[in-house]
């Protein structure tokens, strides 16, 4: 079956590679439920797409623990070929995150299993904004354009659903576009969501469901960004963390700028006497500062005040102050241990490298 | 995407020209108002960065261009894009239209809810209500934390909570490379 659809879709869109059949794939599934299930077409661009693709993606986490079959969401077909690449197309992993998260979803073998978890981290560790990756999505439906036509992968979707149970709203979902469209902040317009066995299914509920699966969406993401968020389980607590989070970042900037109007009599940072501070071995410098930073995010807290104490005392920096202050967060570690490697002057090379990387 | 390296650097130039705007108007400065310029112009650098396309930044930026004294150093900072973005601050002082509204809507949800929890049986409804109450008030909490949170929902909350996390992590690194260089080499 697989297979099959894979040829399909090579033989007639020869311009997507590997990475997007996936991709194609899994979008032609929902692209011909669509076409099963919604009658009238609907006015809105893609956008709405967007928005049905990205709600899946932390569903596709939950399915791979829940029993319950898949909830599959629709989205208008019709109005792909309206699309004529409005939105930015900036990178393909966001994409194949997505279509990652969808083979997940439909079942699919071990391998696309696989390239979820990877895709996910990745992405969602240098995600920016959600709203980007949202944006991406359209043109991903631009290339699955052609294939939208194709019945015999549309059998095979609905044998799919068929394990599914479903209540078919179609009119309550326009009411739930209307709801949703007038609350959202975004330019996502509307959301078709399929209510559950069991579930209530008037427009009120649908709404309140799509809206918390939104915001389920969003908490994921966020759980991910912050480290030590993915093992607790519970809003509450993933909102506490979060808000200690911000709440030590906002200290930071605090202390941090304190300590540069302490460093300089006036406001001058004279970037130049810091890069000919430089000696000899810059690119040896350059990529443990550079992979440094980069993990700064994942670095769980030790809890070894004592090594941070030690490697201050390496510094010619005398602050105790500052290290008080700044000892309970989880990013001086892997600063302190760049520092410790060099001796103060190779120290002062590699953060004048930092600065010169960032400018 | 946007890559952390751009941004950082972005903020990088946005806050080095923001030095030199600030070492320029005065001579002398006691530390604690270094600090408060360093941080204040950190922020809008930060802010900047965005280009207004994030609430949070744009409620940075009125709520800096609110005072007097450091209205015009936004303004230099800024540049061009200043009256551009201080129009964007009317739009946010529209929000201030919105939270009384909002305000007005939970006064009635809450007491709508009164009377519903009476009626309801109270031992199943007993642990949900107490998380959903412990949400609210972390939301509450993190609406505090961001700046113009009170104004948004939910949804953009948490967008605007991941977008801001990642633009304070930039500003804390560029910070932490920019002080820590500076004080070695000050001290060699």
């Amino acid at each position: 079956m697989e297979p099959k659809a894979r040829t399909t879709e090579t033989r007639s869109n020869g311009t997507t590679s590997d990475g997007d059949e996936a991709v194609a794939l899994e979008s032609l599934q929902f692209t011909d439920e669509i076409h099963r299930l919604i009658s009238a077409p609907s006015t809105d661009n893609a956008s709405s797409f967007t928005a049905l693709l990205e709600l899946p993606a932390p569903q596709a986490v939950e399915l791979l623990h829940s029993p319950e079959s898949a909830k599959l969401i629709a989205a208008p077909a019709p109005n792909v070929e309206d699309i004529k690449g409005s939105f930015h197309f900036p990178s393909n992993t966001s994409l194949i995150e997505r279509a990652a998260r969808f083979s997940v979803f439909a079942g699919d073998s071990n391998n696309n299993n696989n390239k979820t978890g990877s895709a996910e981290t990745t992405s969602n560790n240098s995600s920016q904004n959600p709203q980007k990756e949202v944006k991406s999505e359209p043109a991903e439906t631009e290339s699955c354009q052609p294939l939208v036509s194709d019945p015999t992968v549309e059998k095979r979707s609905i044998k799919r659903k068929d394990r599914e149970k479903k209540v078919k709203g179609s009119t309550k979902k326009s009411k739930t576009a209307a709801n949703e469209s007038s609350e959202d902040a975004e330019k996502l317009p509307y959301v078709h969501v399929r209510a559950r066995r069991g579930q209530a299914t008037d427009s009120h509920s649908l709404a309140e469901r799509a809206r918390r699966e939104k915001i389920n969406a969003r908490m994921k993401l966020l759980q991910e960004l912050v480290p030590g968020c993915n093992k607790i389980s519970g809003t509450a607590l993933v909102l506490d963390e979060i808000i200690n989070h911000v709440q030590s970042l906002q200290r930071q900037v605090e202390f941090l700028s304190m300590r540069l109007a302490a460093v300089n009599p006036r406001i001058d940072f004279n970037l130049d006497s810091i890069f000919t501070a430089e000696s000899g071995s810059l690119m040896d410098g350059n990529f443990p500062s550079m992979v440094m930073p980069l993990m700064w995010p994942e670095v769980q807290v030790n809890g070894n005040r004592q090594q941070y104490q030690q490697q201050w005392h390496f510094d010619a920096i005398q602050q105790p102050i500052w290290v008080r202050e700044e000892v309970c967060n989880n990013y001086i570690t892997p600063e302190n241990s760049l520092l410790s490697y060099d001796s103060s002057a190779n120290s002062a090379t590699l953060h004048s490298n930092q600065v010169k990387m960032e400018l | 995407m946007r890559s952390p390296g751009s941004l950082k650097q972005e903020f990088l130039k946005k806050w080095i020209m923001g030095f030199q705007r600030c070492s320029s108007s005065k001579k002398s400065m006691s530390v604690l108002d270094r600090k408060k310029a360093i941080k204040l112009s950190a922020d809008i650098a930060m802010a900047s960065a965005r280009k207004g396309t994030t609430c949070w930044s744009r409620a940075l930026i009125a709520s800096a261009s609110k005072d007097g004294s450091d209205k015009h150093l936004v303004e230099q900072i800024l540049g061009p894009e200043s009256e551009r973005l201080i129009l964007m601050k009317k739009f946010s002082t529209g929000a201030l239209v919105c939270s009384k509204r909002i305000r007005s809507k939970k006064i009635l949800k809450r007491s709508c809810g009164i009377r519903r929890t009476r009626k309801c049986a109270p031992q199943a409804a007993l642990a949900s209500s107490i998380a959903k109450r412990l949400v609210r008030k972390r939301t509450q909490v993190l609406k505090s934390l961001i700046p113009g949170g009170e104004f948004m929902n939910e949804v953009s909350l948490i967008e605007e909570t991941l977008d801001y996390i990642i633009s304070l992590r930039a500003q804390v690194d560029v910070m932490r490379s920019l002080a820590i260089a500076s004080e070695l080499v000050n001290h060699n």
